[in-house]
């Protein structure tokens, strides 16, 4: 059984910092004050407004301040406030004993994949994937509804209530209904990490996968690498998030597949349910998903549904 | 002992086949041409090999996978050459018996995503391969350079001796070791399958094209934290082309990506080797054994 890191209450901390990709002070203040709004604390850590090019500060700076965040006993949940890419460069710098004995809510998605994955293998502690500092709307009033919903599913996911989405169907899915750990998140992420000590363990699990920016050809190989190396064949259940396809820049060279299609042919030898079109990826419609929970997937022809259970 | 092919003689066969993106029969045409009628061999054309296929492929799966198939067990040819890369090995490579093969094997040519062929073969039948330019390179009198040669030359069974300019990054000693490599997206995409790449007390050579700067990154420290970086007894550095980066640069050229990455280790290490989806590709027998010299002055890699 996983660990669940406890709950937020009113007035606890919520740390901001920057493993992957670099952010401004401005960019994260909506995030600030909406998080305040919801009762908590917020602090800063060292990265936010630190540049090294691409990265939010130099591998020891990031490192430096999500060790911080992870030790720190004040800091309740750590929110990363974008992704990009860097978590990769300092997972391996980060020790972890702290946050073992006294786990808190690590949150983000994207790029902070390798931290979901790493922390569900290494150390059974449940994350939350969601947006993150950088998607949260300027202005609250004039948000529109997917956005809010989005945004209040981490609020709910920190505060402790049982995470429940209902989605429509997809006529390609494949029906049925099962239990298990939720794990996942971006694709080519997920396949940058086999073989590495932060592999992602699939067997009996639920497992949901989001891309973007991919051609067609490269999200066969990457569905390839999660075949060969054995982490289709003993899912609990599937599911596929939103994938936002590059198009081929050659119209001779179209890949004549389609996203449904290159998925399902994988799974000919398998029948655990399998949706598209679940809320999570690099789009609006993205909301907070406990991995490391147990949830229960329920996929029919008219409706399907995805539920945190005990 | 490494397993070699038998080297070509007169009159042998080359078989050609698509195994994976699909190329025209005009393409290929000038290969066909040179491999007769200049050097001397007989061709065998396998059906993907300038197919009437509408789609990214030469072929279906099935299609691809029995004319591989085919070519590897027909005891009338001698070599297979791939005429192209692109995409599609990773769809057949499980479904390949290489029974007959692992007793006769001949020598399989090409580059890119044949990348994945040449790993799967040496980790699993310890059976040497050729990572050589294919059909393309040798248009427009192409075949006359001294790459299209050195694929000529290996298949023929000459020893290889390639040099190349010194350059500043260079990490200068002596190694001696099994040669492996090829593409890096197909040695990163192959990790944790039955077509992971073997390199520990190996020289590894790497190449990309078309890469973001960030994901050549990503993709070596995949291959660092599997520990397929620390044992090696040399690192060559091939052509890293027609890179993109994002719209917040990176800040590091590839080659200086590269080399701090390699940093903490002592292995000697050259960049800008000729091996590359450019002209510039020398031929190299994967498995087989290599001596590599980065000097000060000059990089040399011999057989």
């Amino acid at each position: 059984m996983p660990s669940i890191p406890p709950y937020l209450k009113a007035g606890d901390t919520i740390g901001i910092t920057s493993p992957a990709g670099y952010i401004t002070l401005d960019e994260i203040r909506p995030s600030i004050a909406l998080m305040e709004s919801w009762g908590y604390q917020v602090r800063v850590g060292s990265t936010i407004g630190k540049r090294d090019f691409t990265f939010g500060g130099t591998d020891e700076e990031r490192a430096d301040d999500l060790q911080h965040m992870l030790d720190d006993r004040s800091v309740k949940a750590i929110m990363c406030a974008r992704g990009g890419y860097g978590s990769v460069r300092i997972v391996d710098r980060l020790k972890w004993n702290m946050f073992s004995k006294q786990p808190k809510w690590v949150i983000g998605f994207s790029d902070i994949t390798v931290l979901h994955s790493h922390i569900n293998h290494n150390l059974g502690i449940a994350t939350i994937h969601s947006k993150m500092c950088n998607s949260f709307p300027d202005d609250w009033a004039k948000a529109d509804d997917p956005q809010k919903a989005t945004i209040d599913s981490i609020r709910k996911a920190l505060s402790g209530e049982k995470m429940r989405y209902e989605f429509a169907s997809n006529p390609f899915n494949r029906a049925g209904s099962t239990m298990g750990a939720l794990v996942g998140g971006n694709l080519k992420t997920l396949e940058s990490l086999a073989g590495s000590s932060s592999n992602i363990v699939t067997k009996g699990k639920i497992l949901f996968v989001e891309d973007t920016g991919e051609y067609l050809y490269s999200i066969d190989r990457m569905f390839w690498n999660l075949l060969r190396t054995g982490k289709l064949a003993q899912l609990a259940g599937l599911i596929i998030g939103g994938f936002k396809v590059k198009p081929s820049e050659d119209p001779a060279e179209e890949f004549g597949k389609n996203l449904q299609e290159i998925v399902l042919e994988k799974l000919k030898e398998t029948d655990y349910p399998v949706c598209f079109d679940f809320p999570v990826g690099h789009q609006r419609n993205n909301f907070a998903l406990k991995c490391g929970a147990r949830h229960k997937l329920a996929v029919k022809a008219d409706e399907c549904s995805l539920m945190e259970i005990i | 002992m490494i397993k070699t092919p038998p080297y070509l003689k007169p009159g042998d066969t080359i078989g050609i086949v698509c195994p994976s993106g699909y190329m025209s029969p005009s393409k290929m045409a000038e290969c066909i041409r040179v491999l007769h009628e200049e050097w001397g061999y007989k061709v065998k054309l396998g059906r993907t090999a300038g197919s009437e296929s509408t789609t990214y492929f030469s072929g279906t799966d099935s299609e691809r996978l029995s004319d591989l198939q085919d070519m590897l067990d027909d005891d009338e040819v001698h070599a297979v050459l791939c005429a192209r890369g692109g995409y599609g090995m990773t769809r057949i490579i499980d479904g390949l018996s290489f029974k007959k093969f692992r007793k006769q094997p001949k020598w399989i040519i090409g580059f890119s995503d044949v990348t994945i062929l040449h790993s799967h073969l040496y980790s699993n039948y310890y059976i040497a391969s050729l990572h050589a330019p294919m059909a393309a390179a040798f248009n427009d009198a192409g075949y006359v350079n001294r790459f299209v040669q050195s694929l000529r030359s290996a298949i023929e069974g000459k020893w290889a001796r390639y040099t190349c300019e010194p350059h500043a990054l260079n990490r200068t000693g002596e190694a001696i070791g099994e040669l492996i490599g090829g593409n890096l997206s197909l040695l990163a995409n192959a990790v944790g399958t039955d077509s992971d790449i073997k390199t520990r007390g190996r020289i590894l050579f790497l190449e990309d094209v078309g890469e973001y700067l960030y994901n050549i990154d990503r993709m070596l420290y995949q291959l660092k934290r599997n520990g397929k970086l620390s044992k090696l007894a040399g690192l060559i550095i091939g052509g890293f082309t027609e890179l993109k980066d994002t719209e917040r640069p990176f800040g590091k050229e590839v080659y200086e990506i590269i080399s701090d990455i390699v940093k903490e280790y002592d292995y000697p290490v050259c960049y800008g080797f000729p091996v590359s989806h450019e002209k510039e590709n020398y031929a190299l027998k994967i498995g087989v054994g290599y001596k590599l010299k980065v000097g000060k002055g000059r990089v040399v890699l011999e057989e």
